[in-house]
């Protein structure tokens, strides 16, 4: 809990963001896996963010979670938080097959469009396979649109916690393998991943100074 | 008002009648909304009650009935009518009283079956959107809880009625906890007009660029905030610069939903007291008084604590008679930067007037654009339009 000390609490630093459309369960997800439970929660106004600390092999890891409101209408204000990101979980809910169409017509072009990382790793999760009965997207389609947009693909339940903690650690493990991220995320640097100032471009802000 | 609730409620029997609720009907034990952990300091011992009684005796011979003397007494006696409302709206009068500051009895009067128009006739593009929040807004109030009941059956209405009156905007999320908080409050047509008075503006600047695509409202007044900040708290706003934070990390929900979204209840209503008879100023003057009261404990956190205390303040801090003061007290500036704003606005493409109302408005005196009666033949106009 010490904040400042002299030993770093960490190895790794990596932030990470989570994005699609409304209702697939982002915030669950998150929940899930810093908390261990689940609730109905309310949609996501903005942006919210968690900490969680893993253990991988000896490397003590950090991960800085960006989750996002998911309806169209808000990406002017989450679009700025892709940058910086080492990985960006696309979730979609594999019994809503918009949410799945959206993928490729929107997430993945936000992703082109707005992330600052070359090397980024993306990772697809459909979530809800609770719902079994109510599936609309099947495994083979997700593996399909995975392979296309070089991402890594799992399927996992926020509810039942099925795979939840999988998700991260499997992005999480890609992101090591991948030098230029590892460099960025070691602790020696982390100042400039940690607080990379999102929002307020100065293009954005300097839209508002004409008036005066 | 209220009264009209309560029927509901029984005609469709109560979902859970043994669950413990507060007094404003959210189920006890749950931590967010719940206005809970203020009970001791509004516990009614005989002198309170007494207290409240004169209060709202007060406040019956200000309105007179059903608001019949309300524009009389606003427009003799601003002040008084400002320090009152300050104080807080009894909650018996509240969904009246609303309602007469707002300027939407008036646009209901204007507007006879509009609504009723609007809700079963007209379809919208955003019904899938709506149904899907309803059920995750203000899940642990009583009014909401129940799947298809008539709290979420009103609130569907009410947000699918906005949608399509207003085709620019249609549903955006957040929309549902204002229109959740005025349902607590007032019928379903009654909260309608509310909402069509508030983004529209009836009395103060429209907020309907908090809703409209990229959001431009929401942008500028987080822009205005965090000047303000630098301003008023400047030592807070070093912090901030030092640490990365900026306020579309924890200030955007401040706005679009007016404090309705995760702040505790009790709180919300004295702030929404005060939104809709001063305008947006409060919003600004509260969020200041919040990271004023906690700057010593803020400036010592690092980032990601800061983030989650900054979504997560005190229950102290939160204590309505304690914040409020704090939050009137806090002047100049923020009427400095509103009127900045207006200036900005003006260089917008947008067409509709952003102004203030002065102190001691009345409703009659403050119209924009030839007053409420633009909003009549606007319906209809909006409805035409094909979805965007």
């Amino acid at each position: 809990m010490g904040s400042s000390s002299g030993q770093p609490e960490f190895d790794y630093l990596f932030k990470v963001l989570l994005i699609g459309d409304s209702g697939v369960g982002k915030s669950s997800l998150l929940l899930s896996f810093t908390s261990n439970t689940f609730d109905d929660l309310s949609p996501t106004i903005g942006v919210d963010f968690k900490v969680k600390y893993l253990t991988i092999g000896e490397k003590k890891l950090k991960l800085a979670i960006w989750d996002t409101a998911g309806q169209e209408r808000f990406r002017t204000l989450t679009s700025s938080y892709y940058r910086g990101a080492q990985g960006i979980i696309m979730v979609y809910d594999v019994t809503r097959r918009d949410t799945f169409t959206n993928l490729s017509d929107i997430w993945a072009k936000e992703i082109d469009l707005y992330s600052t990382n070359q090397d980024c790793i993306k990772m697809l999760v459909g979530n809800k396979v609770d719902k079994e009965s109510e599936r609309a997207v099947t495994k083979k389609e997700g593996i399909d649109f995975a392979r296309e947009y070089g991402c890594l693909f799992l399927e996992c339940s926020a509810k039942t916690r099925v795979n939840v903690e999988q998700c991260f650690e499997e992005l999480v493990l890609k992101i090591l393998e991948t030098p230029s991220l590892t460099a960025e995320g070691s602790s020696g640097g982390k100042k400039n991943i940690f607080k990379q100032n999102p929002a307020q471009t100065s293009s954005a802000s300097s839209s508002y100074c004409c008036g005066s | 008002m209220s009264k009209k609730r309560r029927e509901n409620e029984t005609e469709s029997g109560p979902v859970t009648p043994h669950v413990p609720v507060d007094r404003f009907g959210f189920l006890k034990q749950e931590h967010g909304n719940s206005p809970e952990r203020f009970s001791k300091a509004r516990s009614t011992s005989s002198t309170d009650h007494d207290r409240e009684e004169r209060k709202v005796r007060k406040w019956r011979k200000m309105i007179g009935v059903g608001g019949s003397d309300w524009k009389h007494y606003a427009r003799r006696k601003p002040n008084v009518v400002k320090r009152r409302i300050r104080k807080g709206i009894p909650d018996c009068l509240r969904g009246l009283v609303w309602q007469l500051i707002s300027g939407s009895r008036d646009l209901l009067l204007m507007n006879p079956g509009v609504y009723e128009q609007l809700v079963i006739y007209e379809t919208s593009a955003s019904e899938l959107d709506i149904i899907r929040d309803i059920s995750r807004t203000f899940p642990s109030h009583v009014f909401f809880q129940k799947r298809h009941g008539p709290g979420q059956r009103s609130l569907y209405n009410v947000l699918k009625a906005y949608s399509v009156y207003d085709r620019d905007v249609g549903y955006v999320q957040g929309m549902g906890f204002i229109a959740g908080l005025l349902l607590l409050y007032m019928s379903e047509e009654d909260a309608f007009w509310l909402l069509v008075a508030l983004l529209k503006g009836a009395v103060h600047a429209p907020m309907e660029g908090l809703y409209h695509a990229r959001l431009p409202l929401v942008q500028q007044y987080l822009f205005q905030l965090e000047s303000l900040v630098r301003e008023l708290i400047p030592k807070l706003g070093e912090h901030f610069t030092q640490e990365m934070i900026n306020p579309s990390m924890y200030a955007s929900q401040w706005f679009i939903t007016v404090f309705s979204y995760s702040f505790p209840f009790p709180l919300a209503l004295r702030i929404w007291d005060v939104f809709l008879s001063e305008g947006v100023k409060i919003v600004f003057k509260v969020g200041l008084a919040l990271l004023r009261y906690c700057q010593d404990e803020l400036v010592r956190l690092p980032f990601e604590k800061l983030i989650h205390a900054l979504k997560n303040f005190p229950e102290d801090a939160m204590n309505p008679d304690t914040l409020l003061p704090l939050a009137y007290s806090i002047k100049k500036s923020v009427n400095e930067i509103m009127m900045e704003s207006k200036g900005g606005k003006k260089n917008s493409s947008s067409s509709s007037l952003f102004y203030e109302a002065p102190l001691g408005y009345s409703i009659e005196d403050v119209r924009p654009n030839g007053g409420i009666k633009k909003f009549k033949s606007s319906v209809y106009s909006n409805c035409a339009k094909r979805p965007s």
